[in-house]
Order: C-alpha cells, then sequence, then structure tokens
C-alpha cells in the first residue's frame, strides 16, 4: 500500500495532473453537449435513405431509458483517453525521465512497482469517473426534464448498471494504459500510438470490418467487438441494441486485454535491465 | 542489525555479455567495510555495468554479485542497508528536490523528515523546494548522495561522485565519504579522477576491458608497481650529490634541471648525506608513488574504448 501511496505521490508532485485536469474539464462539457444535442435532435424521417436494422438501432437508442444512460455516462470517452493516458505516461515517464534506476533502486522488486502503478492508475481512473459522474448527477435531471422524456430517470436500475459499467471501463481502460505503457516504453511513442488507437483506430478498423464483411463473409462483422473501445462502448450501453452481441462480450474483451497487457508487461519489466 | 557479514560486497565471477561485447569478464573482487575503496578504470572498462549488477538492475550473464552472501533483490529493506549514487540526473525534472526525496520515503517506508535530515546532510536545504531543472550538476550529484543516505545504509556506491563537483564539493564529498568508512561503513566509490582517488581511496580495485587487473590497498599497489618509495631533491650542485648519494647504495636518477630521484633511501639519509658533503639543497620532498602513472602503466593496451 505504502507503494502505491509512492505512486499517488509522484503524480501529485508533477505538474501532470493539473494538465491532464485542464484538459479534461472542457472535453466533458463538451461531451455533454454532444449527448444532449443528440438526443433532442430525434429520429431521422423514414424516407431518409437508412437500412431497417440501422433505423432499428435509432430508435433503440432514442428510448428514454438508452438517453438516459447515455447521459449518464457523459465524458466517458474522453474521461476514459484521460485516463488510458495517464496511465500509460506513469510508467513511461520512469524511462523518459530517468527515474526508473531511483523506482528500482528502492523496490528492486519489480513486479511490486508495476502492481503499485495498476494500483495507482485504476485509483486515479475511479477518481475521474467519480468526477464526471457527480457532475452528470447534478447536470443530466436538467437536462431530461428539458428534453421531457419523463424526469431524471434515476429510479431505473438500468441507469445505475450503466453508471457502476462505467465505472468498469474507467477501470479496466486503466489497467490497458499502464501494461501499454510497459510495452510501449518510450513517453512519445506510448501516447501519441494509444491517443491515435483510440481517437482515430476505431473508425479505421471500423471501415476495415465493413470492408472484409461486404467482400469477405458477414459474420466477420461480429468481430468487431475484438476493437477495445467497441467493446468498452458495448459493455455500458444501456439495454442492448439491435444487431450487437451482448453486453458482458464487451466486458470480457476489455478484461481481456487489460490481463494479457498486464502479465505481459510485468514480465517484460521483470526480464528487461534497467541501464 | 543485520546478518554478520552484510555489509562485505562479494562479486564472484560476475560476466555480463552484451550482443558481441563482454562488459564485464569473469570479475571478482570483495570491498571490505571501515574502508574507502576505489573502484578505477578506463572509459568502457564495465564499472558501471558492474555496479548496476551489483544493485539487481542489470542481469547477469554469469556469476554473482552480493552483499555478503545476499543478493541487492533479496534484502529486505534495501535502503536501509545499502545507498546508491549511480548517475547525476535520475529525479523527474518537475518535481522538488524535497518531494524527491519525499517519494522516496513513501515507497521504502521512513518518516518524511528523513528527507529535510539529508539534505541538511548534504547542505542543499537552500534549494530544496526549487525543481529539480534547475539544479546545477554539482546540486544533482549531492540530491543524489542525499537520497543514497536516506535510509541511514552501511553500505555506499557512488558512480563517479565528483562528476561535477567544485574544489570545495569535492573536498566535502571526500571529508564525508572518509568520514563514513571511519564509522565502519563500507564505501565504493568508482572514479576517473586518480589524484582525487590518491587522496580518498584505502583499497583500489583496478579493471580495464571487463577484467580485474589488481586489487589491494592503495599503498602496496603504488609499491608494487613503482618499487618502492622516492625522494625527491633539487640541487644546484647535481653531480656532487650524486657523487655523495653512491655511498647509501641507492639508484639516483636525474630527472630535469637539478632534480634528482632516490629510490632506495629514506628523506633522511639523503639530507644527511647532502649535510656531510656539504651540498646546497633547494628542496627535499618523500615523494609517493603517483597514482595516475601507476594506472596508465597497468592498462596500457587495455584502455581503447570497446
Ligand atoms: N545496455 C548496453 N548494451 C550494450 N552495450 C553496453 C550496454 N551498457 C554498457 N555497454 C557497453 O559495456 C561496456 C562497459 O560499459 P560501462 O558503462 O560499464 O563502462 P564504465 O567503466 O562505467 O565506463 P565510464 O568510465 O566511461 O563510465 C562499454 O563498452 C559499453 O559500451
Ligand atoms: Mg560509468
Amino acid at each position: 500500500m505504502s507503494l502505491v501511496n509512492a505512486e499517488l505521490f509522484k503524480v501529485r508532485t508533477t505538474s501532470l495532473w493539473w494538465i491532464m485536469g485542464i484538459i479534461l474539464i472542457p472535453l466533458y462539457a463538451a461531451s455533454v453537449l454532444i449527448n444532449w444535442a443528440q438526443a433532442s435532435a430525434g429520429a431521422p424521417p423514414a424516407d431518409a435513405g437508412v437500412s431497417d436494422s440501422q433505423s432499428a438501432t435509432i430508435e433503440a437508442a432514442l428510448e428514454p431509458i438508452n438517453v438516459a444512460t447515455n447521459l449518464y455516462t457523459s465524458g466517458q470517452y474522453m474521461g476514459i483517453l484521460v485516463v488510458l493516458l495517464l496511465s500509460a505516461i506513469i510508467v513511461t515517464s520512469e524511462f523518459f525521465h530517468l527515474t526508473a534506476t531511483t523506482t528500482f533502486l528502492v523496490t528492486p522488486r519489480r513486479e511490486a512497482v508495476i502492481l503499485a502503478k495498476f494500483g495507482a492508475a485504476v485509483i486515479i481512473g475511479v477518481i475521474v469517473w467519480l468526477f464526471t459522474t457527480i457532475l452528470n448527477l447534478i447536470v443530466v435531471p436538467l437536462i431530461l426534464n428539458s428534453l421531457d422524456v419523463g424526469g431524471s430517470q434515476l429510479g431505473e436500475p438500468a441507469v445505475w448498471r450503466a453508471i457502476g459499467l462505467n465505472a468498469l471501463a474507467f477501470v479496466l481502460w486503466a489497467i490497458l494504459g499502464v501494461g501499454a505503457g510497459v510495452l510501449i516504453r518510450s513517453q512519445i511513442a506510448a501516447t501519441l500510438i494509444l491517443g491515435i488507437v483510440y481517437v482515430v483506430g476505431t473508425s479505421v478498423i471500423s471501415l476495415i470490418f465493413y470492408l472484409l464483411s461486404e467482400y469477405v463473409a458477414e459474420w466477420i462483422n461480429n468481430l468487431q467487438v475484438i476493437i477495445p473501445t467497441t467493446a468498452s462502448a458495448l459493455m455500458i450501453s444501456g439495454t442492448d441494441l439491435p444487431g450487437s452481441p451482448p453486453r458482458w462480450v464487451g466486458a470480457v474483451v476489455l478484461i481481456g486485454y487489460a490481463a494479457v497487457l498486464g502479465f505481459f508487461g510485468t514480465w517484460l519489466t521483470k526480464r528487461r535491465d534497467i541501464s | 542489525m543485520t546478518a554478520p557479514g552484510t555489509d562485505e560486497i562479494v562479486v564472484d565471477r560476475l560476466t555480463k555479455q552484451y550482443k558481441k561485447l563482454r562488459a564485464v569478464d569473469d570479475l571478482s573482487f570483495r570491498v571490505r567495510s571501515g574502508r574507502v575503496t576505489g573502484f578505477l578504470g578506463p572509459n568502457g572498462a564495465g564499472k558501471t555495468t558492474t555496479l548496476r549488477m551489483l544493485l539487481g538492475l542489470v542481469t547477469p550473464t554469469a556469476g554473482t554479485a552480493t552483499f555478503g552472501n545476499q543478493r541487492y533483490v533479496d534484502i529486505k529493506d534495501p535502503l536501509r542497508e545499502v545507498g546508491a549514487v549511480l548517475e547525476a540526473s535520475s529525479a523527474h525534472r518537475g518535481r522538488t528536490g524535497r518531494n524527491h526525496l519525499r517519494m522516496i520515503c513513501k515507497a521504502a517506508g521512513l518518516p518524511d523528515t528523513r528527507a529535510d535530515e539529508v539534505l541538511e546532510l548534504v547542505g542543499l536545504t537552500p534549494a530544496a523546494s526549487r525543481k529539480f531543472k534547475g539544479y546545477s550538476l554539482g546540486m544533482k550529484q549531492r540530491l543524489g548522495i542525499a537520497a543514497a543516505m536516506l535510509g541511514n545504509p552501511r553500505v555506499l556506491i557512488l558512480d563517479e561522485p565528483a562528476n561535477g563537483l567544485d574544489p570545495e564539493g569535492i573536498r566535502w564529498m571526500r571529508d564525508l565519504l572518509k568520514s563514513l568508512a571511519a564509522e565502519g561503513r563500507t564505501v565504493l566509490v568508482s572514479s576517473h579522477l586518480l589524484g582525487e582517488m590518491q587522496l580518498l581511496a584505502d583499497d583500489v580495485v583496478i579493471v580495464a576491458a571487463g577484467k580485474l587487473i589488481r586489487q589491494g590497498p592503495v599503498d602496496e599497489v603504488l609499491g608494487a608497481m613503482s618499487g618502492g618509495a622516492s625522494v625527491r631533491v633539487r640541487t644546484p650542485q647535481a653531480e656532487a650529490l650524486t657523487a655523495a648519494l653512491s655511498e647509501l647504495n641507492a639508484t639516483v636518477t636525474a630527472t630535469q634541471d637539478g632534480v634528482l630521484l632516490v629510490h632506495g633511501a629514506e628523506a633522511a639519509a639523503v639530507g644527511h648525506a647532502a649535510f656531510k658533503a656539504g651540498v646546497e639543497l633547494h628542496e627535499l620532498s618523500a615523494e609517493r608513488g603517483d597514482l595516475e602513472q601507476v594506472f596508465l602503466q597497468l592498462t596500457a593496451g587495455k584502455a581503447g574504448i570497446r
């Protein structure tokens, strides 16, 4: 526990945390506004040229309960990005700033250090989740009242389940970030790769999957869930949307990534020379 | 207290192979407590690699490096047993000196107050709340020494600690290390500054190209190489003095204008011979062997960067 404390102290005593905070706040505000705009835009007209399954998806997404879960998990996308990068930097900065020598002299059992970093990253993830969730609980009831979808929806268990799963997403992405940081030791490479994969990766890979499913086989499309961002989105979606695998699949995929990266990263760190 | 012997450093047949290069090659030596041991060798001799293996940062290809018979990784509270200063820049640029030390305290389970105590010890208190990036090289070295002293360890390992210190800083460090050794601690210092080592070290371990060249007390190593002590005399009557000294059965070498180096005689005997022969002396001094010369002799031909 003292090692986790030391890791959190490391984050606290550099400018990293407030830089990330300054990035997070406007992004959170933007995502609330976007979710609000989406919810109030309503369904497209019947002849807008969307396929049956697409319009079924959109209709389901516009049910009050799904609008509510979407709004109550506002900030997930950007919040997780910040947690992901911060978690990776917790590791890479040790090599970037050459502090790894000091760290491993103090704690020569390296798996203990990596474990502490996982712990610290999870705590940071939970803090960011708490921050966005508390703001959501204040702001979203007002939005929902203005949308006239039948009150705050806070009585619905589905909403609370979505909020809980949102926390799980933050935690899993934090673990993923630490694992990725261990694998990609270069600070610049790690933040760039994670940022790009997280932000544009989903659409690029979705496109690849789309082409594969069009020209190779339809079933390939179901594998989209192996993309971590898709898995994460699936996991927190309020009710099972038509055309998607069940929600637990998303959770399993994310847990799988976090576990594999975590174990492999720890194993590598134990083997490597620190020089 | 720890089990007896953990403050003795034992390097046994230690080897590190990097792809093609054998950075450390079957190296064995021991470092005793209560003395300052100088770890000397030309650039690329494998000093840093040896120290990093000793501290569990680099995995040996073969052999062991232990404290007593315990590896660093197996020591329960390593900071309370061993303090190390490896490179001057191993702190985060954006963190203050005090926070750097507090961070170590937290991870090692030491009280935060130790941070201020060691800052005082190394004279960094005025810069304690400044960020590391604003530190001079000498201040960084001092912070490194402060970090090593946090756990009040019985073994100290320093890799070129004199780097970047000003003359006063070097004198300060020499006094500090000598007093720590006098308290019975083990002090192992690597360095290139041979003049400084001659003043500081009790024992030396000389390596080149990853191999042990010589190990032992400084005086012994110097004596064995330079064939005993010598006496330096300066006189306007060099020939007369040479004649007078021939009775002493000593070898006399003329170096430069009027300076004679006398081997095999005490300074007092040389002075007495000159007095009897009525030879005027301008200088008379006992010369200790010169570590730099001995070092260059010992490592000649092996010093090339590999
Ligand atoms: N990680 C590494 N990979 C490959 N070669 C290395 C590595 N670390 C050190 N070496 C090589 O091992 C040799 C010994 O290096 P080391 O740093 O131990 O020497 P040193 O005695 O500390 O030298 P100096 O006095 O210059 O500090 C050098 O030739 C160096 O190039
Ligand atoms: Mg070196």
